[in-house]
């Protein structure tokens, strides 16, 4: 079983195996490696476009975790990374690409709102009311998520529609759709914004630790517990096991007696309600009312890059998340104290990116098309 | 480039020694392959054959030993050096593009052209005076795609390329492998005329039959070494059996008469439709008891492949009845039979009885992870199926001998035995094996049918699908004759001989005379606006 790519591909197909081969252990090594190297390279150009690269790397530093507001800061970004994160990791790792978990994403988090709203008038105004509208607006977020999620699911296995070209245009639906709900019919009294109102304020997640307005230790809790339960479904149960065997070969998994079309639904289902999640947690913890999507995050989209960073491992989603909460933090931290254009900023951390996702990607590009390992 | 005019071999490997680690995976080899030759490289999987020969091709860089071509001493950084030398390799797994037509792949990287285009009607040219110079067909689908040729057909469209690109010395890697018998005997005609025409060929195999047939000199590899170069005209099966294994290998079993026992499996009138929407399975009928092997031969293509799915619950049934222990099956998902007790050692063991990137642990699962103990509640026992991983991999001697090593590590013979062990130990009540030493050497052979004669001892019902002859008429208590779909005969394979399998295979009866048969065409090569092709020799 040694007989690699013949041709010219030999160079590359070492390399791949090269890749291929890493331990988790030299990934961590890699990634920091990257994020080293991609510092350094932006704060050339920092220095080139006429800043001073010292001062950009102390706000790096001082905005993401600087003091315990920045960490508070980092936390909260790192929270919504890793929960779409693990959203997008479920679907890859099935061999399902889920690009749709933006939409996924504004679907729960509006959904978390409106029922909120609707279910206020009917529970105590005290905390045992909040927490109860809160389950109810996350349960809301699991079902309008997963739903969202499904559409593309039942598309893909039963009429064979691309999910790739599916969801990104259910990403467009979502946010029109909730972009005209908010400014319209479900546009709060007295908003001069296109915004909902405002959910009431005994309904949010506890000050603890950090008392900040937009992160609670609850949301990273959260976040927490998800890459946790599905880490236990992806490993240790039946349905992981289908849906892994599934992404990685279709032939065994029917061989076994799964069922592709139920499994290929059964993730898109499954990645959904984690999206509806990250959503509810966004609405609730950071925004307390619902706005145009449009303008909010793009965390569903980032959240590919965190989870090809993690290798589609769920549980390398915490560390990618980490990563790129502190670099959202520090670049907003720099847009507010420093001169420097929020573009540079952005171009840096998109350097960060590109230099840590670089290999992870190259790692699954070469798993795709065969090169490296064995032969097959 | 030419050959120059002197007495010296195509190629000399003298000494080769390669080391993968620890692992070493040719020691010392010498190996001569004479002008105008095909020589064999004969070894069970995993022998070091492949290494030898990508060593040659410039693949891997030897830790020892000299290579001279044509009497030059070489070394080859790159395949390409090795291309521009006049040494080609037909890989075991094709190099093609295939979305790309026949011309196009054939051209890749080498292509003719003119103010920078690329001159078709030049390539065209050129692949057209080789194919007529070596009578192959490929010049009638240039511009089919790839992907819609059959296997046979891209094998022919690899060599050409070589021969495209001035191949002198061609290295076929198990180039039987994926053929089918007509497809073979067809290569074997290719073989004759590249070295008629002054080619040299290298001919890597495990198979004992086609060393003799194909090769004029046989080397045999044993764990890395070369145990013996001997001429393909004075060897017999047995020298060469005992050579490549290091000890006499039986080849004519004792059978033991059974008494078949109550009906375990009876299919009534069944119809299949394959990929295409052809049916391919038309009104077949059979029972097999207890402590029976019924052996279905045939021609590969001829619905055995919708046959034996259809048993194991993967193809839908157009109509008839499969039934078991009295009670109908036919609408029973493939997790419902599996748990009824039907097993299947499928025919494709590398996408479907193995995920190769799992390890053992994870393969033992396969087909599994419904049945307790290995899953309750939706949960997966990962002890209990490593448990079962270490108990597959010690009682079916599977090596290496380690449940953690990855599938794709393990050779085929090794991978084969995995998976009837996986298969067996569900405890089942009837068994579907369908090729179960297909690409599997000799070792393992013995191994295979020695547990699939003690499971029908022990009053299994199994159906047994095979091309060899000799693997049916060893094992099979009845056989099943199948051609285009129907079941032509069943015949006690003690009352009959090979020339009349042989005919019943080619759709013939048994009494006709053998020098009209025509072999039964496999499977249909692509759309060509000429007309069937023969399949066999003409």
């Amino acid at each position: 079983m040694t007989d690699p790519d013949a041709g010219g591909g030999r160079r590359l197909d070492r390399a791949a195996d090269r890749m291929l081969g890493a331990s988790a252990v030299q990934r961590l090594l890699i990634a920091t490696a990257s994020t080293v190297l991609a510092l350094v390279v932006g704060l050339v150009v920092v220095a080139a476009a006429g800043y001073d690269p010292a001062t950009f790397l102390v706000n790096v530093f001082e905005g993401s975790f600087g003091d315990a507001t920045a960490v508070a800061q980092t936390l909260r970004s790192t929270t919504l990374f890793v929960l779409t994160g693990v959203a997008v990791a479920v679907a890859f790792r099935a061999g399902v690409f889920n690009i749709g978990v933006q939409g996924q994403f504004v679907v729960g988090g509006f959904a978390t709102v409106v029922s909120i709203l609707w279910l206020a008038p009917l529970a105590p105004e005290n905390a045992v009311g909040g927490a109860a509208l809160l389950v109810c607006g996350a349960l809301a977020a699991v079902v309008a998520g997963g739903l969202y999620g499904a559409l593309p699911g039942v598309l893909k296995a039963y009429a064979d529609a691309n999910e790739i070209i599916t969801t990104i245009m259910l990403n467009f639906i979502a946010i029109g759709v909730v972009g005209w709900l908010v400014d319209g019919p479900f546009r709060g009294e007295g908003q001069r914004a296109p915004n909902t109102a405002r959910i009431p304020e005994h309904v949010g997640l506890p000050r603890l630790v950090f008392d900040v307005p937009d992160f609670s230790v609850v949301g990273l809790a959260v976040a927490l517990v998800a890459v946790g339960a599905i880490a236990v479904v992806m490993e240790r149960t039946r349905l992981g096991y289908d849906m892994i065997t599934s992404g990685h070969q279709e032939a065994a998994a029917a061989f076994s007696g799964v069922d592709a079309k139920r499994t290929i639904v059964a993730t898109m289902t499954l990645s959904g309600m984690v999206a509806g999640v990250a959503g509810a947690v966004f609405a609730v913890m950071i925004q307390g009312y619902y706005s145009d999507p449009s303008g909010i995050g793009t965390y569903g989209f980032d959240a590919i890059a965190v989870s090809l960073l993690a290798a589609n491992n769920p549980l390398g989603v915490v560390p990618a998340g980490l990563l790129f909460g502190g670099l959202d933090a520090a670049g907003r931290h720099i847009g507010i104290y420093s001169d420097v254009p929020v573009q540079l900023i952005d171009g840096v951390v998109g350097l960060v990116v590109l230099f840590v996702a670089a290999p992870e990607l190259f790692r699954m590009a070469a798993r795709r098309t065969g090169l490296g390992g064995e032969d097959r | 480039m030419a050959p120059p005019e002197t007495a010296a071999p195509a190629v000399r490997l003298d000494g080769i020694t390669k080391r993968f680690g620890d692992v070493v995976a040719n020691d010392g080899v010498d190996f001569t392959l004479e002008r105008g030759t095909v020589h064999a490289l004969l070894g069970e999987n995993g022998s070091g054959k492949t290494t030898l020969m990508s060593v040659l091709y410039g693949l891997y860089d030897q830790d020892a030993g000299t290579i001279a071509i044509d009497g030059q001493p070489r070394a080859f950084d790159s395949p390409r050096d090795a291309m521009d030398a006049g040494v080609g390799m037909i890989h075991q797994h094709f190099q093609l593009v295939e979305p790309m037509t026949v011309l196009q792949n054939v051209i890749l990287g080498h292509e003719p052209t003119e103010n920078g285009l690329v001159d078709e009607a030049a390539a065209r040219d050129d692949v057209e005076a080789i194919c007529s110079r070596y009578d192959f067909d490929v010049d009638r689908y240039l511009d089919t795609p790839v992907r819609e040729l059959d296997l046979g057909a891209r094998q022919r469209v690899e060599i050409v390329k070589s021969l495209y690109r001035g191949a002198e010395i061609l290295v076929l890697d198990e180039p039987t492998a994926v053929l089918t018998p007509q497809e073979a005997d067809r290569l074997f005609d290719v073989m004759d005329e590249l070295t008629a025409s002054g080619r040299s060929l290298v001919f890597i195999t495990h198979k004992l039959d086609e060393a003799l047939t194909a090769a004029d000199e046989i080397t045999v590899l044993r764990d890395g070494a070369a145990v013996g170069t001997v001429a393909a005209a004075d060897a017999t099966e047995r020298e060469l059996a005992r050579l490549m294994v290091g000890r006499e290998v039986l080849f004519d079993r004792e059978r033991r008469e059974t008494a078949p026992g109550e009906p375990l499996l009876a299919v009534e009138d069944l119809r299949v439709r394959g990929d295409r929407g052809l049916e391919r399975v038309r009104e077949v009928g059979f029972t097999v008891r207890e402590r029976e092997i019924l052996g279905v031969a045939g021609v590969q293509g001829n619905g055995q492949t919708e046959l034996v799915e259809a048993l194991a619950g993967l193809r839908p049934v157009a109509s008839g009845a499969i039934r078991f222990r009295g009670e109908d099956v036919t609408g029973l998902s493939r997790r419902e039979r599996i748990e009824a007790g039907i097993a299947y050692v499928p025919e494709d063991r590398q996408t479907e009885g193995l995920v190769q990137d799992y390890d053992l642990v994870h393969n033992a699962l396969l087909g599994n992870h419904t049945i307790e103990p290995y899953a309750r509640r939706g949960f997966v026992d990962w002890a209990a199926v490593r448990e079962h991983a270490e108990e597959i991999v010690r009682e079916y001697d599977v090596q290496p001998p380690t449940p953690d090593a990855e599938a794709a590590s393990l050779s085929g013979g090794n991978q084969q035995k995995f998976i009837a062990g996986r298969e067996i130990e569900h405890d089942p009540d009837v068994m579907v094996a369908a090729h179960p030493t297909r690409g599997v050497d000799v070792g393992s052979i013995e191994f295979i049918h020695d547990r699939l004669l003690a499971l029908r001892d022990a009053g299994l019902a199994i159906v047994l699908v095979s091309s060899k002859l000799e693997e049916i008429r060893t094992l099979s208590d009845r056989i099943a004759v199948m051609y285009e779909g129907e079941f032509v005969d069943t015949v006690d394979p003690d009352a009959v001989t090979d020339e009349e399998l042989g005919l019943l295979m080619a759709g013939r009866d048994r009494g006709e005379d053998p020098t009209d048969a025509r072999r039964g065409e496999a499977e249909v090569e692509p759309d060509r606006a000429d007309g069937p092709d023969g399949g066999g020799r003409a």
